[in-house]
């Protein structure tokens, strides 16, 4: 009997508590949904006031000679960036060729391999995450000791090389999450079928992870197009086009400082322009790789 | 002395007959007497309930097999013969150990992290456990189908069974149609699919995956199918197709399967093991060990009682 | 823990041990009724027949239904098997008795015939019954080898009381058909009850081994 009239008091707080807070729930949750859009909206103001403010600012620079021709004389608004486009292209385009291979293979290596090494491959994500976290000038400045000097001239292989130090540990960071994405069970059939553990690799997890490693390197590339300070220390920045893999060229960071840093109100019209151009190409170049990365759909993808 | 009897029999009942007025009573025949007639002893009585189980040229012999997981003691050391062509299926209670001895068959326990295994393992004349056997090439001839469905969900249905085919560097593109056509056929899933081979493998239901991947072992020709609980995750119609799919693929191939579900264990297979602990309780013909059970620990398994 | 099935199984053993004391108790009855002449039992003997008739029934419909919803394997599914066979023999055995009250009944006053063959017969019968029972009770695997002895002995007192009794119309004592006749059906009656209470200890043997009968 006792018992009885325990539960039935339990139940009857509990409901009546439950209903007393319901009101109040309700106002909170409705508080708390508006604030965080109001965070949210505080967020992306920055971001757009600065679209915004390039967009104006730069759209009127835009024009073929501007895209494509060598900057004119100091100060006067002649000419254009376009060998800091190119630079920043070539420079860019070689820097993947050597980051994006090697922070793939090794975010293959920590995902797929390292299960009997336990603390090598803690080492080894530890000195990844340190290494992304180093300021880019102290790259450049590495970059500048190691190539510059000892080869004797600025040149784009020391700047695609500083890049790609910078690329690497965000894809590999990026892949090796990816990977991990890939569930244990396809591995396992693919053993089962008598397949070799570099050809599981390859054929099922790779394959399988390819959207995800794309958005790594597309990642670490819109992050390498902006880089400026170890482009100062090895590519130095020049008028001229590209003449060679030794010789200094321009890009666009560097272009853009350059023209900021000149007194003359075309200069800065320049540089705004300029850095439309970089947003643009650095967008341009997301939502490409996106649209490659889409058509071949996978089960899952992970941004 | 049998004359005698019946002859009285019947020339008294005949006279009961005639004057009892309660013939009206259903006379009910009497179940043939068993005087004089033997009864016919069915085979389980020829059992010998002393000697052990022997099952002659096994296709796959476990003997002293032991495994750790970090150093844990998984496998107490099993002794079991696999009879060809025959469904055997391993029974117990979780964490006993048959999914472990099941993965040691086909070496995938050397996959895991921390995992050993000793002791040997025969197929036909081989020791899959032996210093030299390469693993791979011991997969290459046992197909295995796992709990859950596992199509390769970057490969259209004909890529998923070709899978195992062309990425082992078979490059002949009829023979490669020719068994995939085959392997659908054997896995009764053909009907299914014929016209939709280029979809992708995940947009099949949960049942035609499961065959899917059956299929996929199949194109490889394996001489043993090791399957581990192929149907806990599925549907009791699309699990009894799985059931008769078992039935015809016993013809050819040596099929052993881990269960959870004793009934199907009891409906599907020819010989149970029963293990707990890590050990072999009691292995035999399905019958007997859901009939008479010789091990008591066995019986109160099977009825229920624990587990 | 109590499983499910073992609700189901409590039910029939309570059936089965009733049918048990039932049959026990009709047959004792007739024999009983058949020393002392006594038809007026007729009616009760009846009646427990048929209930023992209507219970076989019940406890095959219910073996069916806990085999159809629990899937017994191993010794409950051998027990749920035998309790099957053994309601039938508890059923025979009321009908059995029935058919000795009948004959009295049939065949009028028996006071003066020879009743000692039956007597001695009824009561090796009658103990092979209880053995029988109580081995399944206790699920005893020890007592059948004496309940297949005593089989043994009806058979052999079976004979012997038959080829006496046809000696006895030679010989001309003081008989009538009607002994002869009604010895001779209840005699065979008794045979018969007592190849059925070897069924039983069949049943105890099979549930405990697996094994079917060993004898002849």
């Amino acid at each position: 009997m006792i018992k009885e009239n325990k539960t039935k008091d339990y139940k009857s707080l509990i409901q009546e508590r439950v209903a007393k807070n319901s009101r109040k729930r309700k106002i909170f949750n409705n508080f708390m949904t508006v604030l965080l859009f109001v965070f949210v909206v505080i967020a992306i103001i920055p971001l757009a006031s600065i679209l915004f403010e390039v967009f104006k600012n730069g759209v009127g620079a835009l024009s073929f000679e501007f895209l494509f021709s060598p900057p004119g004389a100091f100060g006067s608004g002649d000419g254009g960036i376009g060998p800091a486009i190119q630079g920043t292209l070539i420079a860019v385009g070689l820097a993947s060729l050597i980051g994006a291979p090697v922070g793939v293979l090794a975010g293959v290596y920590l995902s797929e391999y390292s299960s009997s090494s336990k603390h090598f491959a803690y080492f080894l994500r530890l000195f990844n995450d340190v290494l992304t976290g180093i300021p880019s000038i102290v790259i450049g400045i590495t970059g500048y000791i190691s190539l510059v000097l000892t080869l004797g001239s600025f040149s784009i292989l020391a700047g695609a090389f500083v890049l790609s130090i910078i690329m690497i540990p965000i894809v590999a960071r990026v892949s090796e999450e990816t990977l991990k994405l890939v569930p244990n069970t396809l591995r396992e059939a693919a053993y089962g079928l008598g397949l070799p553990k570099w050809k599981v690799v390859w054929h099922i997890v790779i394959k399988g992870s390819k959207s995800g490693i794309l958005t790594g390197i597309v990642l670490a590339v819109s992050r390498v197009a902006g880089e400026t300070a170890p482009l100062i220390m090895t590519i130095l920045g020049t008028s001229l086009f590209f003449s060679g893999f030794n010789s200094p060229v321009d890009a666009l960071p560097l272009r853009i400082w350059r023209l900021a840093s000149q007194p003359y109100p075309a200069a800065h019209e320049q540089g705004w322009g300029a850095a439309l151009v970089l947003i643009l190409l650095i967008l341009a170049l997301s939502v490409a790789l996106r649209m490659f990365a889409q058509k071949r759909s996978t089960y899952k993808s992970t941004t | 002395m049998g004359n005698l009897d019946n002859s009285l029999r019947s020339s008294i009942k005949d006279e009961i007959d005639a004057i009892s007025e309660y013939t009206k009573i259903k006379a009910e025949t009497d179940t043939p007497t068993k005087n004089g007639i033997l009864p016919s002893f069915k085979a389980e009585t020829e059992r010998n309930l002393d000697s052990e189980l022997k099952i002659e040229n096994p296709k796959l012999s476990i003997q002293s097999l032991k495994a750790w997981f970090s150093g844990k003691l998984a496998l107490k050391g099993i002794n079991l013969d696999v009879k060809e062509n025959c469904v055997t299926a391993l029974i117990g209670p979780s964490g006993c150990g048959k999914t472990t001895l099941l993965r040691c068959i086909n070496r995938m326990h050397d996959l895991t992290p921390n995992a050993t295994a000793d002791g040997k393992i025969i197929l036909d004349d081989l020791n899959i456990y032996d210093k030299q056997s390469d693993p791979v090439l011991i997969k290459r001839r046992m197909g295995m189908v796992f709990q859950k469905p596992n199509p390769f969900p970057t490969m259209s249905i004909y890529d998923n069974v070709a899978a195992g085919l062309k990425l082992n560097g078979i490059k002949d593109k009829n023979l490669i149609k020719d068994i995939v056509h085959d392997s659908l056929k054997g896995a009764a899933l053909w009907e299914e699919v014929k016209n939709d081979l280029d979809k992708p493998g995940i947009s099949l239901s949960g049942g035609q995956q499961q065959r899917l991947c059956i299929a996929r072992a199949l194109a490889m020709q394996p001489e043993i199918l090791l399957m581990d609980e192929p149907t806990s995750a599925l549907d009791p119609i699309a699990s009894s197709k799985i059931e008769e799919l078992m039935n015809d693929l016993k013809k050819n191939l040596t099929v052993i399967i881990v269960t959870h579900n004793m009934q199907q264990a009891a409906r599907v297979s020819d010989y149970t093991a029963f293990m707990y602990l890590g050990e072999l309780i009691e292995f035999g013909p399905t019958d007997q060990i859901f009939k008479y059970p010789k091990k008591e620990l066995t019986e109160r398994y099977i009825s229920g009682k624990f587990g | 823990m109590v499983r499910l099935l073992d609700l189901g199984l409590t039910k029939v053993s309570s059936i089965i041990f009733d049918m048990a004391s039932l049959a026990e108790n009709t047959v004792s009855k007739a024999i009983t009724s058949y020393k002392d002449d006594d038809t007026s039992t007729k009616n009760q003997i009846f009646e427990s027949s048929a209930k023992l008739r209507f219970l076989q029934d019940e406890v095959s419909e219910l073996c069916i239904e806990l085999i159809a919803r629990f899937q017994p394997v191993a010794t409950d599914l051998r027990y749920i098997k035998s309790c099957m066979e053994l309601s039938y023999v508890f059923s025979r055995f009321g009908r059995y008795a029935f058919d000795i009250i009948t004959v009295l009944e049939i065949l009028g006053p028996l006071e003066l015939c020879d009743k000692s063959s039956v007597m001695r017969m009824s009561k090796l019968v009658l103990e092979m019954m209880d053995l029988g029972i109580s081995a399944l009770r206790l699920r005893d695997n020890s007592i059948l080898a004496k309940i297949y002895e005593m089989e043994e002995m009806v058979d052999v007192l079976y004979r012997k009381s038959t080829r006496e009794s046809s000696q006895i119309v030679i010989a001309n004592n003081y008989s009538d058909n009607r002994c002869n006749i009604s010895t001779a059906l209840i005699l065979k009656y008794l045979e018969r009850i007592s190849d059925h209470a070897c069924y039983i200890a069949d049943s105890v043997n099979y549930i405990e081994t697996g094994m079917a009968s060993p004898r002849r």
